[in-house]
């Protein structure tokens, strides 16, 4: 069979280049733990709103709490189409741990001017950790078409001076 | 004057080996480390507990008068819990397990390495050193092996809930916390974390067995294996 050689040069780099993504894959999968968004904890979707026995249960003002000075974490639920809560307030300079999790369908979870983006999924629970140096408010929206309300979905965080 | 028509024993050349040796080292090595990666990661020779995070440095005083830091504990393999000493009825019991690990760490061959309980008030105000002794001893805590700390209000939240990130709040005089256990092993490494009341004590001692081979073996070229388990995350099931 006769190839061209230059032909035959474009043939080995395709294969090549195929054989470098797939290695690419396997290490950043296995070495650096660079995986699609995965449970960090499973819940059943059916009773993660149950008062007394999940934090996304707790009353709306308890779901945001105060770990120690600026630290913080916040169990929020994403329904159908609300975020509770959708108002978090916190100084200026606080560390504050995301827990989301989905009560019925799957939402997303993205946080204007940080890196936060996740995908919400119900029976997991996604989880991100950001801090928040300036002052003024950050806008979260569901960016995960999930039904006719899809819009009224978002919140607002106020980072107070 | 070359013909334009090429014949056949000119077209016939052999597909492979034209491919340059280069070629061939790049496609070998990576095929090598391609199956290297794969087999260590499913086979995983050597089992490690993650780094999670540094443990919290702290600066209390223990059950009797005395000062316990996390220096003290550091070098021996540490084992945390938060309650309070007026814990009853229904608010999650904690120390039971506590007191079941002390009784297993005992006949535990761990070739020198100190296993270390620490009981940490989440109730400083009320739990005064004397109380603490009292609670140390309902619970025949060998002074050893178990301590029980307090201090301040500031310095406990910022060990307990800045440190381990373990919620706990007071609210009208009650108090209500998240029940975990913490392992922290002899670098000060958090390497554990049991958010439950009633963990599987199999399970500690397991992790705790984990940390004692990881610090006796992970010396010299071994270490090197114990590096490449916790890059490819070879932990226990």
């Amino acid at each position: 069979m006769h190839i061209d050689p230059q032909e035959r040069n474009y043939i080995v780099i395709t294969i090549a280049l195929v054989v470098i993504f797939a290695t690419a894959i396997l290490v950043s999968a296995f070495a650096y733990d660079i995986q699609v968004p995965v449970p960090y904890a499973e819940v059943n979707p059916n009773e993660v709103a149950t008062p007394g026995i999940s934090p996304w249960g707790d009353p709306l003002d308890e779901r945001v709490r105060e770990l120690a000075p600026n630290k913080y974490e916040a169990y929020i639920l994403a329904q159908t189409w609300a975020f509770l809560p959708n108002r978090i307030t916190i100084p200026k300079g606080s560390t504050i741990t995301f827990y989301v999790t989905s009560k019925d369908v799957q939402h997303g979870f993205i946080i204007a001017d940080t890196n936060i983006n996740m995908m919400v999924i119900p029976g997991q629970v996604s989880t991100l950790t950001a801090t928040f140096d300036k002052a003024g408010e950050y806008h979260f929206v569901c960016n995960e078409y999930c039904g006719v309300g899809h819009q009224t979905m978002f919140g607002t965080i106020i980072v107070e001076e | 004057m070359k013909s334009l028509i090429t014949t056949a024993s000119e077209r016939k050349r052999p597909f492979f080996p034209q491919i340059a040796l280069v070629w061939r080292i790049i496609f070998g090595t990576l095929f090598v480390i391609t199956l290297l990666l794969g087999g260590f990661t499913t086979l995983k020779p050597v089992v490690v507990l993650p780094r999670i995070t540094l443990a919290p440095g702290f600066n209390l005083v223990d059950q009797t008068g005395a000062q316990i830091s996390n220096e003290q504990v550091r070098g021996g393999i540490a084992l945390y819990n938060f309650t309070y000493s007026g814990c009853i009825d229904d608010c999650p019991q904690t120390t039971p397990l506590m007191a079941e690990v002390q009784a297993r760490v005992a006949q535990l061959e761990t070739g020198g390495i100190p296993v270390k309980l620490v009981t940490i008030s989440i109730d400083p105000e009320h739990d005064t050193v004397e109380q603490l002794a009292a609670y140390a001893d309902a619970h025949n805590a060998d002074p050893d092996i178990w301590r029980f700390a307090t201090g301040s209000p500031m310095q406990i939240k910022s060990v307990i809930g800045g440190g381990f990130s373990t919620y706990y709040t007071e609210k009208e005089g009650k108090i209500k916390f998240d029940p975990a256990f913490m392992l922290v092993d002899g670098n000060g490494i958090l390497r554990a974390e049991y958010r439950t009341a009633v963990p599987d004590t199999a399970i500690i001692l397991r992790d705790i067995n984990l940390l004692v081979e990881e610090a006796h073996n992970s010396t010299g070229p071994q270490k090197l294996a114990y590096e490449a388990a916790h890059l490819f995350l070879c932990y226990p099931d």
